[in-house]
């Protein structure tokens, strides 16, 4: 059999992926023919898992080597056991069953008296361990890590910290060696122990109290090492140790955030951050120009600046903490703006006014080059924008808008600035041309809610000047448009098209006789031209095939309200025969729509008058403002309102039905209102009671589909107070996935509850969803609720919910808030 | 646990090391998101651009090296310039063990460099920070063999 260098220099020779494939194929059968000789001899077996090893590397299969991995590192030879672990490490993940193979060959290598032996194990040990691993064997690494040889200690103490990873109840046995190893001053070591100590503070609530009496030492340790000077074994560019002093910061951080820290620690912790900080600060200084060398000395500030905004720390130290990340912004450097950026978001809750005085700075990165830096200073431009800048900002965030490629970056941008506007416009008239402006410049890119809410905004517009304004502005911008689209190939703006049609139809009267300013000149605006701009935005093709729809029915409705509005009789025939035209429209909405505005096209012109009246205003919802930045992303929640919103997997006239129905607040989801096909121009106020009236007596409607729910008697209790009781009934356990039904009865059958929500959460590791529930009231006609959970998340994860209640009881709201995690099954 | 995984690949998107860390990936998982982390890591320009990506859940901290990119992904909250640091790291000890590393030598010797790897970190986490330990215990070990 070959040896591994002819089979790499083989697969390098090849000269097309089908030779290659070739050449693989070929070894990894002979490989695996040569693992089924049960006389195989360690060396071949060797060479055979060190070729598997590349083809691993190439990323082919090969877990028919996992046995054979397992037998070579049971060889006594010092060279087999190195291969074997090796391959064993990679080969073999904790999901594999093989693995329970593994503890013997472990238990006898910790227990080695060759070092380098016990050090292949415990690495092992140390990257794929699993639960049942980690509490079969913590007892030997219990013992290696009291040892005197410093290679194995540090290993032994990073190993402990991922067994008590893979098994919380672990941290007890290691948090009392933790005492005794923080008095080692060896570098290694103690990174391992500040590793220690992280784990042991995140899983064991009932060592902190321990682990924060440990603050002073940590300190002295820091202390030492910022203040060394030079230390040939772990010099960085004239940094002493920056990963080391850099876990030792992130330690203290956790740790110093704990109430029970105290007060003395925190002075003592302010102290040294001065100390380090200036420390580097001067040493920067000395070493000059190279940017790869400051590197280690910014990874230590920055860590430093991070500590200082989470700690309870004095003012003077925070406002040097503000000024590093100055200094940080205004360099070359795009790692250290970036790292910059990032922390001035968290910085900018703790002290808005100190972030404030970089907005130029903030400003000047949305130009620049790299496109993570330009998302930072985005996000980071929305959070500092206020009454006073935001003129300003959003000029600067609309040029960002003209000039920005990235398309799935734009809903973002567009609803961000209508919030912001929203909240903080000096004045009307420059909130609505902010939004006409964005209009222009994204229009493609506007949900449909954020259309809607600029509709709403215009309908609620007392001051008749600036509607006109607004209305002759629009109208203006979209003839331009139309202009434009015959020169080049750009795609129309479909939001500004939507406005514009909507507003003529409301308030085409406005400016219908008057001059608007198109391309510079002065243009009449008659019935001529929009019947012009109507047929245009009729036989433009550019619109995706929804958007086509929701524009043409926005158009058939405008064509209806300008039959009132217009006097030239032959004006009136043409709207006529769009509405004609359109009732053999493909889609059904639209057919129906032109059929139904037939009809009142041809009734008398009183009856008319009062239908096509200008719609009232309706009422505005709040928005709340949007995070790009996945670190501050919202738990995975999912609130249950109304009859069940929420879930992204309901179809777009649930959605529609909804919202309508809906009386509490809507977690807000642009994307849902995106493809609201039919979404009428007629108001919102209007359609919701339209379709309130539809559902006039829900219970009706409700039971008529939900029969009463009996109990299963599988359903296990959770939760129950003087009105309900919730229990959780496991429907379906497996491969990572958990079906479960919740119910909630109420413990009389006279209570009468309403407005009934059952919010839950779950670990971040796992996701959420409610798929469907049987209503949001508790009567005698309704005696329970059932709603149908789905967890996702890794297998064999245990399930925990933190369960929240809330409802309205005799006009009374109600919340609960529960923890559950009886199931016996794990996913 | 701070890294994910660690990366090696040339510019073609071959993979020279593939450690994983995180035990949680499928087989077929990692092959796809090998060739998504090279399609976004080779179309940046390293001049102008940082050396961080947000990945999914976490941060690519990456580094190139001649026609080599060396990969870490790490947790939101880690510290992106320690890592790097850490990377560079990486780099010198295979230098030195190497002496002035090229791509051929990772290729043929992909076994020691695992072994280097095993060296510096351990389950994720920097273990070692010293070179010259490093190094002489690498030698330590090539003997035994």
């Amino acid at each position: 059999m070959a040896s591994l260098k002819s089979f790499i220099k083989a697969v390098r020779k090849a000269k097309t992926i089908a030779d290659e494939r070739s050449v693989v194929r070929k070894e990894s059968a002979s490989i695996r023919t040569s693992f089924r000789d049960p006389n195989l001899d360690q060396t071949t077996r060797r060479i055979n898992i060190s070729k598997l090893l590349y083809l691993y590397i190439m990323g082919e299969k090969t877990h028919f080597g996992q046995v054979e991995c397992l037998k070579l590192l049971s060889s006594p030879r010092f060279a087999d056991k190195r291969l074997g672990y090796l391959a064993t490490m990679l080969l073999l993940d904790e999901n594999q069953e093989v693995l329970t193979l593994l503890t013997n060959s472990l238990d006898n290598d910790m227990q080695h008296p060759n070092s380098f032996i016990v050090g292949l194990a415990l690495c092992c040990l140390g990257n794929i361990a699993s639960p049942e691993l980690a509490r079969d064997l913590y007892s030997n690494v219990d013992k290696i890590i009291t040892t005197n040889n410093l290679y194995l200690k540090k290993k032994a103490c990073l190993v402990a910290a991922k067994l008590i990873e893979k098994d919380p109840d672990l941290a007890e046995i290691f948090l009392p060696k933790v005492a005794q190893l923080i008095e080692d001053k060896h570098h290694s070591t103690l990174l391992g122990v500040t590793r220690l100590i992280q784990i042991i503070y995140e899983v064991d609530l009932e060592s902190r109290p321990t682990l924060v009496k440990l603050i002073p030492k940590l300190i002295a340790h820091l202390k030492r090492i910022a203040t060394s000077g030079y230390m040939p074994d772990y010099d960085v560019l004239g940094i002493s140790d920056p990963f080391l002093q850099v876990s030792i910061l992130k330690t203290l951080r956790m740790l110093a955030v704990d109430s029970a820290c105290s007060s003395a620690n925190l002075e003592q912790l302010n102290d040294v951050l001065t100390q380090v900080t200036s420390n580097i600060e001067s040493s920067n200084t000395d070493a000059g120009s190279s940017s790869s060398g400051k590197n280690a000395g910014h990874s230590i500030l920055y860590e430093c600046v991070k500590t200082i905004f989470a700690i309870q720390s004095d003012q003077s130290l925070k406002i040097l903490g503000v000024n590093l990340l100055g200094k940080f912004l205004s360099t070359k450097d795009n790692n250290i703006r970036y790292v910059a950026l990032d922390a001035l978001l968290t910085v900018i809750s703790i002290e808005p006014m100190a972030v404030q005085r970089h907005r130029a700075t903030i400003v000047g990165c949305l130009l620049d080059g790299d496109i993570s830096i330009r998302r930072r200073a985005l996000e980071l431009t929305f959070a500092i924008l206020n009454e006073q800048n935001i003129r300003l900002l959003v000029r600067e965030v609309l040029l960002f808008l003209e000039a920005c490629t990235d398309n799935d970056l734009k809903p973002y941008i567009t609803s961000q600035l209508v919030i912001a506007s929203n909240k903080y416009a000096p004045n009307d008239k420059w909130h609505f041309d902010t939004l006409i402006r964005m209009l222009k410049v994204s229009g493609n890119y506007v949900t449909m809610d954020i259309l809607s809410n600029i509709l709403a905004l215009i309908m609620q517009c007392k001051d008749m000047e600036l509607r006109k304004h607004v209305v002759g502005k629009v109208l203006s911008l979209s003839l331009e448009n139309q202009q434009q689209q015959y020169q080049t190939t750009e795609n129309g703006s479909f939001g500004l098209s939507l406005v514009t049609i909507w507003c003529l139809g409301e308030y085409g009267e406005l400016i219908m006789g008057g001059n608007i300013e198109v391309n510079g000149k002065s243009v009449a605006v008659t019935e001529k031209l929009i019947l012009k701009l109507i047929e245009d935005l009729l036989n433009n093709s550019n619109f995706t095939d929804s958007e086509t729809v929701s524009l043409v029915t926005y158009i058939l409705t405008t064509v209806l309200k300008l039959s009132v509005k217009f006097q030239d009789e032959r004006s009136i025939e043409q709207l006529r025969l769009i509405l004609s035209s359109k009732s053999y429209d493909n889609n059904i909405e639209i057919q129906i729509r032109a059929i139904e505005y037939q009809e009142i096209f041809a009734s008398n012109e009183k009856l008319k008058k009062g239908l096509l009246a200008k719609m009232p205003a309706p009422p505005m919802k709040e928005r709340e403002a949007l995070s790009l930045h996945p670190k501050s992303a919202k738990k995975q929640q999912v609130s249950l309102s109304g009859s069940g919103s929420g879930s992204g997997s309901t179809t777009t006239t649930d959605d529609l039905l909804l919202d309508l129905m809906d009386d509490g607040p809507v977690p807000e989801n642009s994307a849902a209102a995106a493809d609201n096909n039919n979404y009428k121009p007629d108001s919102i106020a209007n359609r919701n009671a339209n379709i309130l009236d539809l559902f006039d007596n829900p219970s009706q409607s409700n039971t008529s589909t939900s029969n009463p729910i009996i109990e299963s008697s599988s359903s296990i209790p959770a939760f129950s107070s003087s009105l309900i009781s919730v229990s959780f009934s496991p429907k379906s356990f497996k491969a990572g996935q958990a079906v479960v039904e919740a119910y909630i009865v109420a413990k009389s059958p006279g209570t009468h509850i309403t407005q009934f929500q059952l919010l839950i959460a779950v670990p971040k590791s796992q996701k959420l969803s409610i798929t469907s529930t049987s209503g949001d009231y508790l009567d005698a006609s309704n005696s329970t609720i059932k709603q149908v959970l789905k967890i996702v998340g890794k297998e064999g994860a245990k399930i925990k919910l933190r369960v929240k209640v809330k409802y309205v009881a005799n006009n009374e709201t109600i919340e609960d808030t529960f923890d559950f995690a009886g199931f016996e099954n794990t996913l | 646990m701070a890294i994910q995984f660690i990366l090696v690949l040339n510019r073609q998107g071959r993979s020279r090391l593939v450690k994983w860390f995180n035990n949680s990936y499928k087989p077929v998982e990692k092959n796809r998101l090998i060739s998504d982390i090279h399609r976004l890591i080779s179309s940046r320009d390293s001049k102008h651009q940082s050396n961080f990506i947000e990945y999914q859940q976490h941060k690519l901290v990456y580094r190139r090296y001649a026609g080599l990119f060396f990969i870490a992904s790490i947790n939101l909250g880690d510290n992106e310039l320690s890592y790097l640091e850490s990377l560079h790291f990486l780099v010198e000890i295979l230098d030195v063990y190497f002496n002035e590393v090229c791509e051929l030598d990772l290729v043929f010797n992909f076994y020691k460099l695992y072994a280097i790897l095993d060296e510096i970190y351990l389950g994720g986490e920097i273990q070692e920070i010293s070179k010259q330990k490093i190094l002489n215990r690498l030698a330590e070990i090539d003997k035994l063999d």
